[in-house]
């Protein structure tokens, strides 16, 4: 082995690295541990203190833990889109409908079968994973907004169906999963007692789903430093060489396996999103919402597993946050205008105002994906980066 | 006609429309030989490439790879019979890193999917620490220390050009296309190629076709040359017999004039 050690360049207290297997840490540098540990710590006791100052900049507006558990069936969305679009190249506006399979397979088995939660949290993805597999074939031959359309084509493709196969999806007007199970063992995210300590469902759900998170991304984190992982970036960045080297594009090749896992991952998402919201209906799996989650990547940063959280985040909180804000008691923007106490946006539709919270979220939404794709795209991951060479380099910075 | 060649091209004739790329083509290389082919511009000599890559689909004659017919089969399995390239362009994953691109060649000798990958411990974990070790070996080899875990998109081209080298070299192939190798590159750098691929020769044993525009480093690296010319080949040959064939001279006169 020894003739392979090699040093690596960086800052001088950083360990050199003398063997592969400290090569290869996902968490190599002390810092990357602490930072590790400080999620972890965060993820425990996050629920305890968040309606304390300072939080409560947050959570007195609308950024409730509720909402933060929301953030986190996002991520995980946002993850998967990510691997086919951050990693692979390739664009899906369908990914909406992958996290519905998810959602109906779960408010039905639940429901109707009383399905245990660790067996829907491996079925719905494994749903999702076949009509991925099945719709990724035809991304094969289409590029950039050919694939665009055909994506957008399975969302109105899966509206209908939502909207007519009532047996299952209950129609226009949704479903329950009110009673879908969300227990292992002794815990009951419902109805959670630790130690004989009694926590309440946002607790319990925040936990749930941000557990989640971090399997997702340690799962997808390893797929992409490996070989497969590496094929579907070959791919993104020249596929006539990536074919010369080996890698399959055909029909179950990569671009279609990228398909797969990446609905599985959205179908994961949209497991966890029925128990949580309760009450499904087709009005949650529109067009607007695979534009969130292509808003949250290009936002977050394409093809970093981080972004796509980071992303998720920003997207789920920010139009709770100006809605807080704009029917709370610090009218921010509710008073744009001020004097003539003309609000500017209103809470609902039926409010007097210049533009609703929902319509100021689109633009918003439309603002920040056009902003980054002409500014920086590769997202505030990007943004970090640089901030981070800078310091790294510093004081030879230039 | 020797039965042992490593590749052997009969009669290929390719068209594109009205234009005739390669015509009735035919010549063989033997294992571990270096073969040149030359030729003006859009004389054919990156289509014999893609030809062979399956890339382009000859519309008569034959492409027998190390016993196995090459048309017919898809690019993917080219790669799984041996054959590895470097592209007249780069074709490098910019995004990525030297050793990802490195590792990239070696994707055929690698097996882990998406599950086990996912997984990482056990398979995958193992099988990445082996082949970073055989990537390091290239690394040692085309001396690309300096650039382990830079993006290659931002490298020099003449470092680029190695890296595809290197990446050619990670597959293990039987045969290594070489489409104008030093093409853009300074004396230094060429002098740095011409060494490369002499090791390669020499060390590896790995049968080589060189294309190149320009004659000097092909008569002097050689075993064999064939020259092209509006998909014709003129002559092959020895360096010495290719370079004083009438009709080679006529070619090159022509091009000057
Ligand atoms: N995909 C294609 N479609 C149409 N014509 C093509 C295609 N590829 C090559 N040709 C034509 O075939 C002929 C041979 O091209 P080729 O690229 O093989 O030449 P070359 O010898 O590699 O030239 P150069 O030295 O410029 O690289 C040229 O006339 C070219 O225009
Ligand atoms: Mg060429």
């Amino acid at each position: 082995m020894n003739r392979f050690r090699h040093l690596v360049m960086g800052r001088p207290n950083e360990r050199m690295i003398v063997d592969y297997r400290d090569d290869l840490r996902l968490f190599p540098t002390r810092a990357k541990r602490a930072w590790l540990l400080f999620l972890v710590l965060a993820w425990i006791f996050l629920p305890a203190v968040w309606d304390n100052a300072p939080f409560t900049i947050l959570s007195e507006h609308g950024v409730s833990l509720n909402t933060l558990a929301y953030a986190a069936v996002f991520s995980i969305a946002a993850i998967g889109l990510n691997l086919l679009t951050g990693y692979t190249g390739q664009v899906s506006l369908g990914h909406s409908v992958f996290l519905a399979v998810g959602a109906y397979f779960t408010a039905y088995a639940g429901s109707t079968w009383d399905m245990p939660m660790l067996l829907w949290l491996v079925l719905a993805p494994a749903l999702g994973w076949i009509v991925g597999a099945l719709v990724g074939p035809f991304a094969l031959r289409l590029r950039g907004n050919y694939l665009v359309v055909v994506t957008l084509g399975l969302v109105f493709i899966g509206e209908h169906i939502f909207r007519n196969w009532k047996s299952v999806t209950g129609g226009s007007t949704g479903t329950s999963a009110a009673t879908v199970p969300v227990s292992v063992g002794p815990l009951d995210a419902r109805n959670l007692e630790i130690f004989g300590r009694e926590f309440d469902e946002d607790r319990a759900f925040f936990w749930l789903t941000w557990a989640l998170v971090a399997l997702v991304a340690w799962l997808v984190k390893n797929i992409v430093r490996t070989r497969p992982g590496r094929a579907l970036q070959a791919v993104r960045d020249r596929d006539i060489a990536a074919e010369i080297i080996g890698i399959d594009v055909g029909v179950a090749g990569y671009k279609t396996q990228a398909f797969a896992w990446s609905a599985a991952i959205a179908a994961l998402a949209g497991a966890l999103y029925a128990p949580l919201q309760l009450f499904i209906g087709p009005q949650d799996f529109n067009l607007l919402i695979s534009i969130q989650f292509i808003a949250m990547i290009i936002l977050g940063g394409m093809g970093t597993v981080y972004g796509s959280i980071i992303g998720a985040l920003i997207i789920t909180a920010m139009p709770r946050f100006i809605e807080g804000y704009s029917d709370g008691e610090l009218p921010l923007l509710g008073r744009l205008i001020p004097g003539d106490g003309l609000p500017a946006v209103a809470a609902k539709t039926t409010d007097d105002g210049l533009i609703t919270v929902s319509s100021l979220n689109v633009v918003i939404y439309g603002l920040l994906i056009a902003v980054f794709l002409l500014v920086e795209h590769r997202g505030l991951a990007g943004i970090w980066v640089r901030i981070r060479n800078y310091f790294s380099t510093w004081p030879f910075s230039y | 006609m020797s039965t042992d060649a490593l590749l052997r091209f009969e009669d290929v004739t390719l068209r594109f429309g009205g234009v005739t790329a390669l015509h009735e083509v035919s010549f063989e290389v033997e294992p571990g030989e270096l073969f040149a082919v030359i030729g003006p511009n859009g004389a054919g000599k990156t289509s014999i490439f893609n030809c062979l890559n399956a890339v382009y689909r000859p519309s008569h004659g034959t492409i027998t790879f190390d016993g196995k017919p090459v048309i017919g089969s898809k690019p993917t399995e080219v790669a799984r019979m041996g054959v590895a390239r470097t592209f007249q362009n780069l074709g490098l994953f910019a995004n990525l890193n030297v050793i990802d691109n490195l590792m990239l060649g070696r994707h055929l000798l690698m097996k882990s999917g998406f599950v086990s990958g996912a997984l990482w411990f056990g398979r995958a974990r193992r099988e990445e620490i082996h082949h970073r070790a055989e990537v390091e070996k290239i690394i040692d080899f085309l001396e690309l220390q300096a650039y382990r875990y830079q993006p290659v998109g931002m490298l020099p081209y003449g470092i680029q050009k190695r890296i595809e080298l290197g990446r050619a070299l990670s597959m293990e192939p039987k045969l290594l296309l070489l489409d104008e190798p030093v093409a853009g590159m300074n004396l230094e750098e060429t002098e740095d190629m011409a060494r490369y691929i002499l090791e390669i020769r020499n060390d590896l044993k790995i049968a080589m076709i060189l294309v190149e525009h320009d004659m000097h480093m092909v008569m002097d690296i050689a075993d064999r040359v064939m020259a092209l010319n509006f998909g014709e080949p003129l002559a092959t040959g020895s360096p010495q017999d290719v370079q004083n064939d009438p009709h080679v001279i006529a070619a090159y006169l022509g091009e000057a004039s």
